[in-house]
């Protein structure tokens, strides 16, 4: 079965694109699949326009400040969202030339949104932050529908069920939460408490990203099993839970301590999971995994490294991921020509199943 | 300054021959203690008897989540910059509580050091990285010791409150000799095995000790006399902490005074700290470790910074409070800065060349803010400052005048802060 998908989806680099000494954290697919959008550390939203033959750099999208830190995609509409590390979120039509805001909130959150989602059927977004807030905004106009209680610590990642019921979000202290949107009553918990530890005087981890597979019947949460604070080190780790019983399903560590984050990750319809993980400059890959398997049947090129995101695209044919500049650490001060210069995020393009 | 009716920590500090003394000319005029007492406690004030607290956070606070944030440029991170009670003075927004009391406080943001490396930094920055005379030079710690003695509070002059175990530390002492060490209390708790053992009757111990007296002056007859200074002054040291056992005690400490320097290790360190200066302790320092945040520095950085802003905060209050702020300096730094860089691991790397320390209290200007990074964080604009001016600075600040003061290394007079260095002036009172 292994090679039967590795034969599959083998990804075979198409395009690599980047912005210079611009760094992103979040690439995503338009849902017409037409456009490829980033979210930039300069408070921007990059964009190219995919066709035949190299993708086409479209104006970025500005009005953020800090780092864009939240950006999706509406699945029928030609609208995107994105939400920043100061507290804004804002929506705005993703194909147009110059893009203008349709509507934004300055202060959805008291500083650093950590995650931003949309509902299946594109009528919801949530957000979490920093602040210990979940919120529920209507994607059409952006008022809020809805605010959870406040959390002592800070909310990672959050998710919309498939179906449109309910609303899971995950904190810095591994506790995943089940929300039902109609009453926005807690329904239940998942324990990913691995995910966090104590080191010293600093919490370390936490729920970093959460996600469905398709048919709602698994639910991911990812991060790392912390091993120490400082310059985090963890094994980069995904829980599956079975959405039905809440039972725990498989524990999938991708790799050894230095690996550490899990950033992203899909869980592919044909039971595998995709993801992307960053730890020590130089380490974290691309890595296709079937759980319950000790290994990888597929890990990238180590020109992937310190991979951040990752996006299938509508076709289900092709795959981005946002990695990170060689070379990227070092102490004191490196000078190029001398110029002191900051890291940029290569944006690869794949195929699947082409090689 | 805010005044404070509390009693100042000075004025605990009576020798005991002043005292008897008071007593004499109290007993001799035939009044009471209280009215002699006055101008006793009037001549130690102006002696005005300085502390030091120095707050180390081990491995690297980023400049740019801290004191110098540079927000919306391409090092700048995620974080807001917010405004602080020095007008056009902005901090990070994870510094909340110290963006309240800036105005007490003198931030120096063009430290250019130049050791990127742990094991020489930490050493480089805290001996004040003096000219190469073939000594090792003492750590700051010591050479406060050496310089303003220990007081009359009969406690060691020099302890660091610190996480994981405890001890003497001699090494920071460097040619000024072991005494001159480190008092270790390891999670803040006492030495081990500090009290006698409840089996030894306290003649048995009396005995024991003059027997180890004894010896130890046959054993130091034909030998250098510091290595048996020191070791009997350990033993002194112990003698006077047993005495004072009650500022080991926890459950004295107010609840109020938990919460305000916060429930976590270094908020409760450093509220041990205090409680050391205000005994009379001439130097104190607190240590952080975990802050080499190569990887996942935003995270971090929003994990520790709020706990170190919170229980510096207190301390600011308390020493303001307590009246002690006119003569205790306060000092908050790392080994370095961290790289305006940020790596693949979303972290920020070692980076000496433009940081910044903040500090506070005797002899320094409050609300001062001394040199400046350029627009990206990256160089200082301006006059850079190594660790040689700090020294030359905070000795200032303490009335030590580092161009006429020496030490003597058995008869060899050494400078104590970089020759080539001098005091910033615009940061002095």
């Amino acid at each position: 079965m292994n090679e039967a998908l590795l034969k599959r989806y083998k990804p075979k680099e198409q395009a690599v694109l980047s912005v210079p000494e611009t760094q992103m954290s979040l690439v995503r697919f338009s849902g017409d699949g037409q456009l490829l959008l980033t979210a930039g550390w300069d408070g921007q939203v990059h964009r190219w326009r995919l066709g035949d033959g190299e993708p086409a750099a479209l104006p970025a999208v500005a009005g953020h400040g800090g780092w864009v830190t939240g950006l999706v995609c509406h699945p029928s509409q030609q609208m995107a969202y994105s939400a920043d590390s100061w507290g804004k979120l804002q929506a705005w039509d993703s194909a147009a030339e110059s893009p203008q805001a349709a509507w934004s909130v300055a202060e959805a959150h008291d500083g650093w949104i950590q995650c931003l989602a949309i509902s299946a059927d594109g009528k919801l977004l949530a957000t979490c932050g920093n602040d210990g807030f979940v919120r529920v905004w209507n994607a059409a106009d952006g008022k809020l529908v809805r605010e959870l209680p406040r959390r002592p610590h800070p909310v990672y990642s959050v998710a919309f069920h498939p179906a449109g019921e309910s609303l899971v979000s995950g904190d810095l202290l591994g506790k995943v939460v089940e929300t039902n949107l109609a009453d926005g009553q807690e329904v239940r918990t998942f324990d990913a408490g691995i995910l966090f530890a104590v080191s010293r005087l600093q919490d370390v981890g936490g729920v970093r990203y959460l996600t469905f597979d398709r048919d709602g019947k698994t639910l991911a949460a990812a991060g790392t099993i912390p091993s120490g604070g400082g310059t985090v080190q963890g094994e980069p780790c995904i829980l599956l839970f079975d959405w039905a019983d809440g039972k725990q399903l498989h524990k999938v560590v991708l790799g050894p301590k230095n690996e550490c984050y899990v950033h992203e990750l899909i869980l592919h319809e044909e039971g595998f999971i995709i993801a992307v993980t960053s730890g020590t400059p130089g380490s974290g890959r691309l890595t296709f995994t079937i759980p319950g398997e000790e290994k990888p049947f597929f890990v990238g090129p180590n020109t992937l490294q310190n991979c951040h995101s990752v996006a299938l695209h509508p076709d289900g044919q092709r795959l981005v991921v946002i990695s990170t500049s060689r070379g990227s650490n070092g102490n004191g001060r490196p000078l190029k020509d001398g110029k002191y210069l900051g890291n940029h995020s290569p944006i690869t393009l794949m195929e699947l199943g082409a090689a | 300054m805010k005044s404070s009716s509390l009693c100042k920590p000075w004025e605990h500090r009576l020798s005991r021959r002043q005292v008897l003394g008071g007593m004499a000319g109290a007993a001799a005029a035939g009044l009471g203690l209280g009215s002699l007492a006055q101008p006793l406690l009037a001549q130690e004030l102006k002696k005005q008897q300085k502390q030091v607290i120095f707050v180390w956070l081990d491995g690297g606070l980023s400049q740019l989540e801290s004191w110098d944030p540079k927000p919306g440029t391409q090092f700048g991170g995620p974080f807001r910059a917010i405004p602080t009670s020095v007008p056009g003075l902005h901090i990070s927004e994870l510094m909340p509580q110290m963006a309240k009391r800036m105005h007490h406080m003198a931030l120096v943001r063009s430290l250019c050091t130049k050791d990127n490396s742990h094991s020489a930094g930490v050493a480089r920055i805290q001996r004040g990285d003096p000219k190469n005379r073939g000594v090792t030079y003492p750590y700051f710690g010591s050479a406060v010791a050496k310089l303003l003695g220990a007081g009359d509070s009969g406690l060691p002059p020099y302890i660091w409150v610190k996480p994981g175990g405890g001890g003497f530390i001699d090494k920071d002492a460097g040619f000024l000799g072991a005494k001159y060490g480190a008092l270790a209390l390891g999670d803040g708790k006492p030495p081990e095995n500090l009290l006698r053992h409840p089996s030894l009757s306290q003649r048995d111990d009396e005995e024991r000790n003059a027997l180890r007296r004894m010896i130890n002056e046959r054993y130091a007859r034909n030998r250098r006399p510091q290595s048996n200074e020191a070791n009997s002054y350990v033993y002194d040291m112990a003698s006077a902490l047993m005495q004072r056992m009650d500022l080991f005690d926890e459950s004295k400490v107010p609840d109020s005074d938990w919460d305000r320097y916060g429930r976590t290790e270094f908020g409760r360190h450093m509220l041990i700290g205090r409680r050391f200066a205000e005994a009379g302790v001439t130097f104190v320092k607190i240590n952080s470790y975990g802050w080499d945040t190569h990887g996942d520095n935003f995270n971090g950085h929003l994990s520790l910074v709020p706990k170190v802003d919170q229980a510096l905060a207190a301390m600011v209050d308390d020493l303001i409070d307590r009246g002690m702020w006119d003569n205790t300096l306060l000092i908050m730094m790392s080994e370095f800065g961290r790289t305006p860089r940020i790596n693949g691991h979303i972290g920020r790397d070692h980076w000496p060349e433009a940081w910044s320390v903040v500090m506070g209290g005797t002899g320094l200007k409050e609300g001062a803010v001394i040199g400046k990074t350029n627009e990206q964080g990256t160089w200082v604009e301006g006059d850079e400052h190594d660790i040689g001016h700090m020294f030359h600075t905070w000795f200032r600040a303490l009335g030590i005048d580092p161009h006429r003061v020496e030490y003597d290394n058995a008869g060899q007079p050494l400078p104590i802060a970089h020759d080539d260095c001098h005091e910033i002036q615009e940061v002095l009172a």
